[in-house]
């Protein structure tokens, strides 16, 4: 299931043919899928960071960081996915940023959606999700 | 179905028998001869095979596994995500997925054992706890494609929502009896593919 701009695709893996690799930060405290997120995302031949809550990630672009793509999980310590969104695009920040989380309901994801991503997927991330995602990133 | 699932264990399969620097493109190449002859004889000791039984012993067993895991899919157990983890495994991550349950296992346990410690509390309240604990579960039980796990936290989010303790208790007797089963055929599956891996440590028996 997902919401925003993010078309479907096939379900094949595909590496994204472009000059730059795609630089992805996975915002994720379960150690579970951020592993699962991380070899996902290496395999479509992007450059993965990973960082454990919200705060993380809003940290790294007061630092000067800055990625193609965020994955933003909803429920996590210290700030949670749908504040640190909120903070990110109060600071300006355009990335493309695509919540992931566990909550179903549609009344659950467009509040998410509220917060400023491009697009919401209920876990689990698979191929398919993933290849959307990166073709909507690269179209735009 | 069928075929990706086999064809998965084809590729795990090759992946072994290249361990020791050869690749086999097929049942006609085989290891460099001493190398092959020290390896049967490994796999001979640890598994009490006589040496010509080894090749048919991984093709059992490949066989076993392949059974197993249709039957998990065939019971709702697994879903195509534990397929899709099984993809991401290659030369470079060659224990992901056995890495990936092993972390599934010990967050799960600690997850279960905090709403039981949560239900157990006669002055329990905090409902919005035990659903913070409850949504991390289903998280990463549909990550790893614990379909049926999975499926029995949606009544106990439900019983949650409602501040239903009685309902709550009901389903996570429910969550761990699923999580119990689901440990133990994994666990079968994974012994499986480490006794398939050590028979199939040559190709072919030497002759004596």
């Amino acid at each position: 299931m997902g919401f925003g701009k993010a078309t479907s695709s096939s379900k094949a893996m595909k590496i994204i043919d472009t000059e730059k690799k795609i630089s992805v930060l996975i915002v994720e405290d379960d150690p579970l899928i951020q592993k699962i997120h991380k070899v996902m995302m290496a395999k479509f031949g992007t450059e993965v960071q990973v960082v454990a809550n919200g705060k993380e990630v809003v940290d790294l672009y007061r630092s000067g960081a800055s990625f193609d793509l965020i994955l933003m999980d909803f429920e996590m310590p210290i700030m949670d996915g749908f504040e640190a969104t909120k903070e990110l695009r109060s600071m300006g920040v355009t990335s493309m940023i695509v919540g992931v989380t566990s909550r179903s309901q549609d009344s659950e994801i467009q509040a998410f959606m509220k917060s400023g991503l491009n697009a919401c997927y209920v876990k689990p991330l698979n191929a398919e999700k993933v290849t959307a995602v990166l073709n909507e990133l690269k179209n735009n | 179905m069928e075929r990706e699932k086999t064809d998965i264990f084809s590729r795990e399969s090759q992946r072994e028998s290249g361990r020791k620097g050869k690749q086999l493109s097929g049942r006609g190449e085989g290891l460099e001869p001493q190398v092959a002859e020290e390896t049967a004889r490994e796999s001979s000791a640890k598994t009490g095979l006589p040496l010509w039984m080894l090749g048919l012993g991984a093709d059992r067993l490949r066989a076993d596994m392949n059974r197993l895991l249709a039957l998990l899919f065939h019971q709702g157990v697994l879903d195509e995500q534990f397929l899709q983890l099984q993809q991401l495994q290659d030369e470079t991550s060659p224990n992901f997925v056995s890495e990936v349950v092993n972390i599934y296992f010990h967050e799960s346990e600690k997850l279960l054992r905090n709403l039981r410690g949560l239900l157990m509390d006669r002055e329990f309240s905090d409902y919005k706890k035990m659903g913070i604990h409850l949504n991390q579960f289903m998280g990463s039980s549909s990550s790893i494609g614990a379909k049926r796990v999975r499926n029995v936290c949606v009544a106990f989010r439900a019983a949650s929502e409602q501040n239903n303790r009685a309902g709550c208790l009901r389903a996570l007797e429910l969550v761990e009896h699923e999580y119990c089963y689901l440990k133990n055929k994994l666990h079968e599956l994974f012994q499986l593919e480490q006794q398939r891996v050590l028979a199939a440590g040559v190709r072919y028996p030497i002759q004596n």
